[in-house]
């Protein structure tokens, strides 16, 4: 909308909203996780992801990118979990035990623990579905963003800050020799790359109490681009309407005076 | 065809409105080009802080300990990173002040709208920011956010029209109801676009008292009547006087 100095605007009120008033119940009531998903074995990935708890409810928004693309083909399946009930950390290096170059999803297992939930796209989403490749995000980058509901140990986990992001699937270039032939600890009829973690990290607190979903509306346009086009317009249709005028006087004055 | 001598009297007319056409043409496009205002953008180079104060805490390093912040989180884990800087208690903020821009505004409570997205202070001729109150208040440990407009469709520039023209090193101060100002340093200011807005990194853990001032700017986007980035000034908690 432009404001016009000429003319009243009718105003339009934008993301405008009562002050101060109580608001979505829910957001005073839950509490809010997050965290940072930075890389293990070698990849190049980032990420980060959100969960937004109200009850067991658990509204969950991830954002990662940097992620293996492509598997014999198709979009790369990162079967994906929150591990529980373990010391809450992500594995370093001393986690590889038998020296392959990979920490593996059983060597991290003392650092992070078991399966407690499945971020899976759709459907069951309990440690039952930790390995169904079906319903997996898949690409080298994605988000996902979906609402669960999380069992009591992993509820629990979260509240005492043992709950772990873990997304697996790596590249299989980015492994050793030696690696890139083995299987998976966990599905022996795939390569140990498309179960082997990528991304980690330990959710905890947020210091928000209730995390906003992202930009905010701010703004009604009304000093963006041109102001006041209907003065411009005017004054520039009078100036050109003078000038116009004026050249008929000059020519005719030339041609009276030739 | 016979010429309209200029010493007529039709003649002197012609060229006599013609002058006024243009004068008055002029006069118009002066005063409507010097009403022109554009909220400022900030430079890249406002979004390179001085000193690299305001980073995030990452809890979940590979090689790091889980990094749990200070002392806001139920899990009883020491922190990988110790806090940096003063910390206040709690105490709701109540004006907000910040000379480099001369603004200054008495703060509305923001909460959050059905769809998660934060609430934004009513627009009104008196522009007014707002703090995000779940948010923590101004000189606790974490991300203090506090939101205005850059404009409204009906009445102009806002509150927050020249938060673009803050840059790293001003300060500004946050009143609380327990009568301390909490002073505030500037690190940097960025502008983001909307549709790949970086929460965590404006609204994620962080080491020390943190502020968020939220604005919106870039283009205008005619069809949705929404502005395309939001403005975030962040700042660092230096210190604290009575107010």
């Amino acid at each position: 909308m432009k404001k016009s100095l000429l003319l009243s605007v009718p105003a339009l009120a934008l993301g405008a909203a009562a002050l101060a008033m109580p608001g979505a119940a829910s957001a005073a009531e839950g509490s809010s996780y997050q965290a940072q998903l930075n890389a293990l074995n070698h990849s190049s990935a980032s990420g980060n992801i959100m969960i937004s708890l109200n009850g067991s409810q658990a509204t969950i928004t991830e954002n990662v990118s940097g992620l293996a693309d492509k598997f014999g083909g198709n979009p790369y399946p990162h079967v994906q979990h929150i591990h529980i009930g373990a010391k809450g950390e992500c594995p370093t290096t001393a986690a590889d035990t038998n020296g392959d170059g990979v920490i593996s999803t059983t060597e991290g297992a003392p650092s992070y623990g078991a399966i407690g939930t499945t971020l899976t796209t759709s459907g069951d989403s309990s440690a039952a579905a930790g390995l169904t490749l079906t319903v997996a995000p898949s690409g080298a980058s994605f988000k996902y963003s979906r609402t669960i509901n999380l069992d009591s140990k992993t509820l629990a986990s979260l509240k005492g800050g043992t709950a772990v992001v873990v997304v697996h699937g790596l590249d299989p270039a980015t492994l050793s020799k030696q690696a890139q032939g083995e299987k998976s600890d966990l599905v022996p009829s795939l390569p140990l790359a498309a179960t082997s973690p990528a991304l980690c990290g330990t959710l905890v607190a947020s210091q928000m109490s209730a995390m906003p979903g992202g930009s905010a509306d701010t703004g009604g346009g009304s000093t963006s681009g041109v102001e006041d086009q209907a003065l411009l317009g005017f004054g520039g249709a009078l100036l050109v309407a003078g000038l116009g005028a004026g050249a008929v006087a000059m020519r005719r004055r030339t041609a009276a005076e030739s | 065809m016979s010429g309209i001598a200029p010493h007529t009297r039709r003649g002197r007319l012609t060229a006599a409105a013609a002058g006024v056409l243009v004068l008055a043409g002029v006069l118009l496009l002066v005063v409507g080009l010097r009403a022109q205002r554009q909220a400022p953008q900030p430079p890249a180079s406002a979004a390179i802080p001085i000193v690299s104060s305001s980073s995030p805490v990452s809890p979940g390093t590979s090689g790091n300990s889980s990094g749990a912040p200070a002392s806001q989180a139920p899990a009883a884990k020491a922190p990988a990173k110790p806090v940096r800087g003063p910390l206040l208690s709690r105490s709701v903020p109540v004006a907000l002040e910040i000379p480099q821009l001369k603004v200054r505004s008495d703060l509305l409570q923001l909460g959050l709208n059905p769809d998660q997205t934060v609430q934004v202070p009513p627009l009104e001729k008196d522009s007014r920011a707002g703090w995000y109150k779940y948010s923590p208040t101004p000189g606790q440990l974490g991300p203090s956010v506090i939101l205005g407009h850059v404009d409204s469709a009906k009445y102009g520039p806002g509150i927050f029209f020249k938060l673009g023209a803050l840059r790293p090193g001003d300060t500004l101060s946050v009143i609380r109801s327990d009568r301390t100002a909490a002073v505030f340093r500037v690190d940097r200011v960025a502008s983001y676009p909307k549709d790949s807005f970086p929460t965590l990194e404006v609204y994620g853990n962080t080491d020390s008292a943190q502020l968020r001032l939220i604005t919106c700017g870039g283009k205008f986007d005619l069809s949705s009547h929404n502005y395309e980035s939001n403005i975030v000034a962040f700042a660092t908690l230096v210190s604290s006087h009575p107010a």
